[in-house]
């Protein structure tokens, strides 16, 4: 009891970390939803490594065209947010004309997307040796690093994509769910796609910035999926998802500080148990009655 | 009220990926109609409900529809396995999506929109089920909302593609009679694909036929005889 009083308090050392995780777990969850609903949950595993190579190609671009950065230096973070913004959209639009295009299938567009992220960043990586601490922490999740600044930073962009989400609910879920009639109604279902697109792009983005990109990928997926179990209308999904995020992202913290664990692990293992007992539960209670 | 069409196509062609599926289609469905779209698999009546809808851009000629669609557009009732189960709604979340088609962007769905979703529940006999998760429903069910969510548009023209289609027989009665009634008590113009001939011929107006690449439209006792279904499809009038 005394370590969850120390963990509210005011002063404690870790707020930011704290707040910036609880942040990523209610946030990330909101947009998951559309991940599930339209079943691009393994874009969830592919961006967010876009993400990274995004960051990893803006220090390798940075170190040829200009020298070396300076790590911790705020021109790094905006640095990485740049390259991270501009692979996720870019990988993001790139998926979603082939989709409209109709080729391959999905697993195997968002597969290959995988790969070659995964071994872009790899190489991106091992050509500025310069960068490789910066990433190392990334991949590990850099949440204990944040900062006042980037956590402002962070509330600002989530509280406005929060906000888009909530007053344009209605045409994300027309196009999520039945495109055709939005097309019928006269919407303009391509310009609801890019823009929904652009708010999972940036929160992906800041996500993996924040928190990296296991941690980005579990509250996408995770809590979503959870609360799909818990719910039956669409007015409470999301509410629900966003809820179990937050919540598991604080259980995580106070688990990895008390245990001293890793954050971000601890974390997405928390959200993860919670999933398997509410499915267990969900399973036993089918067969009783 | 004025003549004009319901719909009117003029020299309308549709196809996919640079592929003619159906080419100068002259086509009017006139108000109160009820139509139905016959014509044997894979000949284009899917092609031509979706270019009717605007879901594919003709080709060539224009689709004019009596009113103005921007305000009225269209009621869709798409198939029901169109749909993916993996989203959680209920009956009237479903139905309340109709009522998107005249709300802006910004604009929530209030007391009007809601009371608006009930009245076409109740119309198609489902208000009891409306806070019923829509997956749970039965195929005869879930197809009367989707009716009720394109009543919820307040449409001048309902346009479905099978609804009838893998439903039981107690249930095609109870959609065949819903729309009977739309279209008699209401006024509602109605143009339904389907394959069911023998469950359509009581009820339909004329028939529009679609076949290699061409559309004709005529009374259903011309367009149904058996001697012109026999021609057509090899079998007799009692096809199903």
């Amino acid at each position: 009891m005394s370590t969850l009083i120390q963990i509210l308090s005011p002063d404690f050392l870790l707020r930011e970390a704290l707040v910036g995780s609880v942040l990523v777990g209610v946030v990330c969850p909101l947009v998951g939803v559309y991940f599930v609903l339209r079943r691009m949950i393994f874009l969830g595993v592919a961006l967010p490594q876009v993400s990274a190579a995004g960051i990893a190609s803006s220090f390798l671009a940075y170190r040829l065209l200009v020298g070396n950065h300076q790590h911790f230096d705020l021109s790094e973070r905006v640095l990485a947010m740049l390259g991270s913004f501009a692979f996720t959209l870019a990988a993001l639009l790139i998926l979603a004309a082939f989709e409209r295009l109709g080729r391959e299938t999905v697993e195997a567009r968002i597969g290959f997307t995988y790969a070659l992220a995964a071994a872009a960043t790899i190489l991106f990586v091992a050509f500025d040796p310069h960068g490789e601490a910066q990433m190392v922490n990334l991949l590990k999740g850099d949440i204990l690093a944040t900062t006042g600044t980037s956590l402002s930073v962070l509330a600002t962009v989530y509280g406005v994509v929060t906000l888009l989400l909530f007053a344009f609910r209605k045409e994300f879920l027309l196009v999520s769910f039945d495109r055709d009639l939005a097309v019928v109604f006269g919407k303009r279902a391509g310009s609801w796609d890019a823009l929904l697109y652009l708010l999972i792009g940036v929160t992906i983005s800041l996500g993996v910035m924040t928190a990296g990109p296991l941690v980005t990928f579990g509250f996408l997926v995770v809590p979503p999926l959870t609360a799909r179990l818990l719910t039956r209308r669409m007015t409470t999904f999301a509410f629900a998802a966003a809820g179990l995020g937050g919540a598991t992202a604080f259980a995580g913290f106070y688990c990895a500080y008390v245990l001293d664990l890793p954050l971000g692990p601890a974390q997405v293992a928390v959200a993860s148990l919670v999933f398997m007992v509410v499915a267990t539960v969900r399973l036993l209670w089918r067969r009783a009655t | 009220m004025t003549d004009a069409p319901a719909l009117a196509l003029r020299d309308a062609s549709f196809g996919y990926d640079g592929r003619l599926v159906l080419s100068h289609v002259e086509l009017a469905v006139a108000r109160g109609e009820f139509a139905a779209l016959l014509g044997p698999n894979g000949a284009g009546k899917t092609t031509l409900l979706r270019g009717i809808l605007g879901l594919i851009p003709p080709l060539t000629g224009t689709i004019t529809y009596g009113v103005d669609r921007a305000t009225r557009p269209p009621g869709y009732v798409p198939q029901r396995d169109a749909l993916d189960a993996i989203v959680p709604l209920t009956a009237f979340e479903v139905v309340v999506m109709g009522t998107y088609a005249r709300l802006r962007a910004l604009r929530f769905v209030g007391r009007a929109q809601r009371a608006l979703a009930h009245a076409s529940l109740e119309r198609v006999g489902l208000g009891e089920l409306a806070q019923e998760p829509f997956w749970a429903l039965s195929g005869g069910q879930k197809q009367r909302v989707l009716i009720a969510r394109a009543l919820a548009a307040e449409p001048e023209i309902l346009l479905l593609d099978e609804p009838t289609a893998g439903v039981d027989p107690g249930a095609t009665a109870a959609i065949m009679e819903t729309l009977v009634r739309l279209n008699r008590d209401h006024g509602l113009t109605i143009v339904l694909v389907s394959h069911q001939l023998r469950l359509l011929r009581p009820h339909v107006r004329s028939v529009i036929w679609v076949d290699e690449g061409t559309v004709t439209k005529g009374a259903p006792e011309t367009m149904l005889a058996p001697e012109h279904l026999l021609e057509l499809f090899g079998v007799h009038g009692n096809h199903e």
